[in-house]
């Protein structure tokens, strides 16, 4: 599980950080976060998140189920609290 | 049957509450590591900004009406270990103390900002109101407060700091406050008043270290060096689950406890609810973690309930939220614009400016709304507000129409109360839905 919690914490991190740099264009002239540069950002910002971006929604999404965790349990029932 | 609680939290006490409904004969003991139980950690803040007059009055309840209500709350003790096999749990001051059924609250941590001069004194966590009292007290003799990280609560603690008259100086490595939760149109006129109130913004600044011998006296940033008298580390939350996963129970991508939707764990006879758990989001149905207390609290509720041998369930979560920053309101459901764009999430925008009641009445209110529509299903994907009246009550509807799949169509259209000192003619969220249905 240490590898899907390193996993989603880094795709969460520079998926964000590439739409605030995004966003940052569009409503404000460009002030985007700081982005801090090393090889392992080298990596998700040049490599993981333009391939993300290219993959259909249904896939992205697929993929983000295919993870382990809670939503993989049953969640059918009406909520009674 | 024993039913042991751990964690004292909202979602301890719904879980205490909800076991002792279910079974009323059970014995249900409640183990907290703090001085206190139910109290409201986020009310914290506004105490410290002098909104509210004393600490006490976030306690719900005092010690005594658990008693009478025959609660039995173990205080200041310290549960060490679960063993799911034999069905036993290790106490501090207590030894090996047997449960029948097990509900874990334990909560969540501040993600460790993993920083030179982490461990200096006097850098403060919000979290535990004794803590914050002693906190208090400082903040009689300080000047300058410095909150590293933009997240909710160090929002909140900086606008507290500046309507308390210190020099605030707020640090974050994003390009606007909240970068990470809320849009930057929702936030331009939060980022306006915030300057008004006198805190100093530090954008795209990071913290390099805290400075200091002994005790933290300022903060090292990518722009320079801020002294400062207090020093608040608002990182993000982290789930706690030390117990659980020394237990062998299991954790999700977010780190927290995997659950069913009645807030049952991978470990028979064991169920969690809280910040410790992770909960899938209705549009994503990618869990999520580090909800809001009333989430915690619902959750407990169920948790306890099916401990005592009852049948709850707990469905998906749509996420309302609200809060004050700066002198505005901001909230919202789900999805803003930047998520949406970070996760890829098909979506349209549609936006509005109105007001909160009539032109002519005094005291009116501008109000955005920002609503994301799934082209496809033309239902909500999520939407941000900010303005001064009504957020929270907008952000508990729209959640609503989330659940119940209203397409967009229907909130173009919908009715709404009109009466000049509470509502304007035409509803903010309404225009906001027109506007989205004319790009779809």
């Amino acid at each position: 599980m240490r590898f899907f919690r390193w996993l989603r914490h880094n795709a969460e991190h520079y998926l964000l950080e590439a739409a605030q740099v995004d966003m940052a264009k569009k409503h404000r002239g460009g002030s985007g976060p700081l982005q801090p540069r090393n090889p392992q950002a080298f990596f998700w910002r040049r490599i993981f998140v333009p391939i993300y971006r290219l993959l259909p929604w249904s896939v992205r999404s697929a993929i983000m189920r295919a993870m382990p965790g809670s939503h993989r349990r049953s969640w059918e029932r009406r909520a009674s609290n | 049957m024993r039913i042991v609680v751990v964690g004292g939290g909202a979602a301890g006490i719904g879980a205490q509450g909800g076991a002792k409904g279910a079974a009323p004969d059970a014995e249900v003991i409640l183990y907290t590591e703090y001085e206190d139980v139910g109290y409201s950690p986020c009310g914290i803040p506004f105490v410290h900004g002098r909104e509210i007059e004393r600490f006490e009055d976030l306690i719900l309840q005092d010690k005594k009406f658990y008693e009478d209500a025959g609660f039995d709350i173990r205080y200041t003790t310290r549960v060490e270990s679960i063993d799911t096999a034999s069905q036993e749990i290790q106490v501090a001051g207590e030894g090996t103390v047997k449960y029948d059924r097990l509900v874990l609250g334990t909560g969540w941590n501040y993600e460790d900002p993993g920083l030179p001069g982490s461990d200096l004194a006097g850098l403060h966590y919000v979290k535990n109101i004794r803590r914050a009292m002693e906190f208090d007290k400082l903040l009689d003799e300080a000047k300058v407060a410095v909150v590293v990280d933009a997240t909710p609560i160090g929002v909140e603690m900086a606008t507290a700091f500046a309507h308390r008259g210190l020099e605030t100086h707020f640090v974050d490595p994003g390009g606007w406050p909240l970068a990470d939760v809320a849009d930057p149109e929702i936030m331009e006129p939060v980022e306006e008043s915030m300057r008004g109130l006198g805190i100093h913004l530090h954008m795209q600044t990071s913290v390099e270290r805290f400075v200091g011998e002994g005790s933290v006296r300022g903060v090292a940033t990518s722009q320079g060096e801020i002294p400062a008298d207090v020093v608040v580390v608002a990182t993000h939350k982290t789930p706690n689950t030390a117990l659980a996963t020394a237990a062998g129970i299991k954790t999700g991508s977010t780190g927290g406890i995997i659950v069913d939707d009645g807030m049952a764990t991978s470990a028979e006879n064991v169920w969690a609810a809280g910040d410790c758990v992770e909960i899938p989001h209705s549009v994503s149905k990618v869990p999520i973690n580090g909800l809001s207390g009333s989430h915690a609290y619902a959750q407990g509720k169920v948790a306890g309930v099916n401990a005592g041998g009852g049948e709850r369930a707990y469905q998906a979560v749509q996420v309302p939220w609200g809060m004050v920053a700066g002198t505005w309101t901001i909230g919202g459901v789900s999805f803003g614009e930047t998520l949406a764009t970070a996760l890829g999430i098909p979506h349209v925008v549609g936006m509005a400016d109105g007001i909160s009641k009539a032109r002519y009445y005094p005291g009116f209110s501008r109000i955005r709304v920002k609503l994301l529509v799934d082209p496809k299903t033309r239902t909500l994907v999520g939407g941000q507000m900010v303005g001064v009246e009504g957020i929270k009550e907008r952000a508990d509807f729209l959640a609503m129409a989330m659940r119940a799949r209203v397409p967009i169509d229907d909130i173009a259209w919908m009715e709404n109360v009109y009466s000049p000192p509470i509502g304007a003619l035409n509803e903010p969220m309404a225009l906001a839905a027109q506007n989205a249905l004319g790009k779809l």
